[in-house]
Order: structure tokens, then sequence, then C-alpha cells
């Protein structure tokens, strides 16, 4: 990245993640929205990809681990606190108040119908992301191996094999399939 | 002070164990009901960690230690459900950057493009069939058709999400 301030990269994350994690309702829902914000932005294609696998393969909280990944792929550990502080903020704050109004809220029915209003356009934006990448794997035409992999990510997902190893097969047959072609 | 611990240890363990918020239902279901929570407080807090912005994973812990424990609790629990992820992405991030230039790894990062689309695609589903359970109607398909025109056309995407949202209060009246 160029430098414009250091500060203000820094704020750019914090901001980002602070939006996403208010915007949407977890970790996994907040991927279409993250990929917008910072795909062609602070990081590329790549290195989203390499978030999105990487925090699924890792223990814990995913939203936690894209805005780590994220934050130091765009401004080293500063950046990573950054969007880290920014994706804590959110959850905690709004449950802790929450919790302490004890639960008026649940009930209500005004936020359950904003979840079901935000729902479509989450589920279209992240569909549109998928498509997105997947095209990037195929810039040109599409090529028979990505296309493999999809058809067998997706036979996978579907009979119930858990995403961590679905990822870390696919990664091991990318370095042997794409492996007897000179790397660009 | 000894609830207090056990409550850092099930979280802990918890965010060891799992890999995203609503994975670790199942987990904390296990650890928690009969021994900090009544079946009926889990359902409240995994309804809420669903519905409120942000990290379920953070809010699960939020909500049960507070329920166990009051604010100290939650801070407790919050403490050992960021602990995990945070140290392993470290670790990870930091070792991923020493070995980037590495051809195998831009060769698995390759492997793992379709892999990760298809992920996404498949949480696309998932979030669209518990979001709106049985009552698919046209004003889902409205919102979903209006939502793919206003990407199309570049609108912000979170513009699109808060638009979609308040038409949504509105709509489901």
């Amino acid at each position: 990245m160029k430098e414009p301030s250091k500060l203000r990269a820094w704020f750019r994350l914090f901001w980002i993640f602070l939006k996403v994690n208010l915007l949407t309702t977890a970790g996994p829902t907040s991927i279409g929205l993250l990929y917008k914000e910072t795909v062609g932005k602070i990081m590329t294609e790549a290195q989203f990809v390499e978030a999105v696998g990487f925090s699924n393969l890792v223990p814990g909280s995913e939203a936690l681990k894209l805005a780590m990944f994220i934050g130091y792929s765009a401004g080293g550990v500063a950046g990573m606190l950054a969007a880290l502080l920014g994706a804590i903020i959110p959850p905690t704050v709004i449950m802790l108040t929450v919790a302490s109004i004890l639960i008026r809220f649940q009930g209500q029915d005004w936020m359950k119908h904003l979840v079901k209003g935000i729902t479509p356009a989450v589920a279209v934006l992240m569909a549109l992301v998928s498509w997105q990448l997947f095209r990037a794997s195929n810039p040109k035409s599409i090529k028979w191996q990505p296309a493999l992999l999809v058809v067998l990510s997706f036979v996978a997902l579907y009979i119930g094999i858990l995403p961590q190893y679905v990822l870390v097969g696919a990664g091991i047959l990318g370095v042997i399939l794409f492996g007897n072609r000179s790397f660009r | 002070m000894d609830q207090l611990l056990q409550l850092f240890w099930v979280f802990l363990k918890i965010n060891l164990l799992s890999t995203s918020g609503a994975a670790s239902t199942g987990l904390l279901y296990n650890e928690a009901v009969g021994r900090f929570l009544t079946e009926d407080q889990f359902i409240q807090a995994v309804g809420l960690a669903t519905l409120l912005p942000g990290s379920d994973a953070l809010q699960l812990a939020m909500f049960v230690g507070y329920t166990v424990a009051g604010i100290p609790g939650g801070f407790v629990s919050l403490f050992a459900a960021i602990l995990p992820p945070t140290i392993l992405m470290f670790a990870l991030v930091s070792v991923l950057h020493r070995i980037r230039r590495e051809v195998w790894v831009s060769r698995f990062v390759e492997g793992l493009t379709p892999a990760v689309a298809v992920l996404i695609l498949t949480v696309a589903w998932k979030v669209f069939k518990s979001g709106i359970g049985d009552d698919f109607d046209w004003r889902i398909i409205g919102l979903g058709a209006a939502s793919f025109i206003a990407y199309r056309f570049e609108v912000p995407a979170p513009l699109v999400i808060l638009a979609s949202g308040i038409i949504g209060t509105l709509l489901f009246k």
C-alpha cells in the first residue's frame, strides 16, 4: 500500500470492520460485504481468498479471524489491532446493552423484520461474490481444473464433509493440478 | 472467583474446538446447559446472538458470562473467546508472510479459490434458509431482485443492506 499516512490507514481499517460488523449478524454472513469493502481497495482478490480460506481452518470466531487477517495484510500488526477492535466493539457493546436491559428487545417484531429484510440482500451479495471469485480464477475462459474443484467441493460440502477438510483438500489438489504448468 | 475461572475455561475450550460462532452452539449447549444456564436461557442466547449484529461467538460468550456472573463474567468470557483466534491467527499470518513467495503456496491458494467460492455460496444458501424460514414469498423475491439490480449498478453494498433491512421492517408488518 501507498502510505498517505499510517494513522489514516489504521483508522480506515477500524472503520471498515466497525461498519461490516454493524451491518451483518455473524462472521460467515459478513464475507460478501467484506469483499465489497476491501478487494481492490486495500487488498487483492488472492489475499481475500487466503483470508476466507484460513479463517475456516483456524478455530474461533470467524469475524475476528477475518478482521485480523485482512488488517495484517493491509496494515501490519497495528492494522491488525485496529481491525480487531473494529470487529469487537459492535457485538460486545450491543450485547451488553441488550443483556442488561434484559431482553425487552427479543420479542420485538421490528428487530426480526429488519433481519428478515437484510437476509435477501446479504444472500444475493454473497452469491455475487462467490461468482466473482470463481471468475477470478478463470480470467478468460473457464478452465477445467477450477471447474473440477468446484464440482468436488460442492459434492463434498453437500454430503456433509466439514468445510475445513474440503478447503485443505482443494488446496492440496490445487498444488497437484496447477503443478504441471509454469506459474505466471 | 471459581465461577469466573470456569467461564474462562469453557469459552477458551469452545473457541479452540470450533471454527465459528454458529458452529460452536452445539458444543456450548453441552458445556453450559444444566451447569450455567437453563435450556430457555440458552435458546435466548442463541436467538439474540443470531439477530444482533456482529460476531456470534463473542455475543454468546458475553451473554452467557453476563447471565452467570454479571459484568465481570461477561468480560472474562469475552476475553476467553477472543484469545484463541487472535493468538492462532497471529501465528498463522506471520508464518504465511514468510512462505508466501514459495510457488506451492500460490498453487494452494489457486486451488483454494474455487472451494472458497463454493463455500461462500453454500453459506449464502444457509443464511437465506435460516433467515427466511418458511415465509418465502414475493416480498423476499422482490428484495432479492432489487438488491441484485442495485449491486449491478454499483450501489455501495452497506447502503443496499441497510435499505433492504429498513424496507423489510415496513414490508413484513
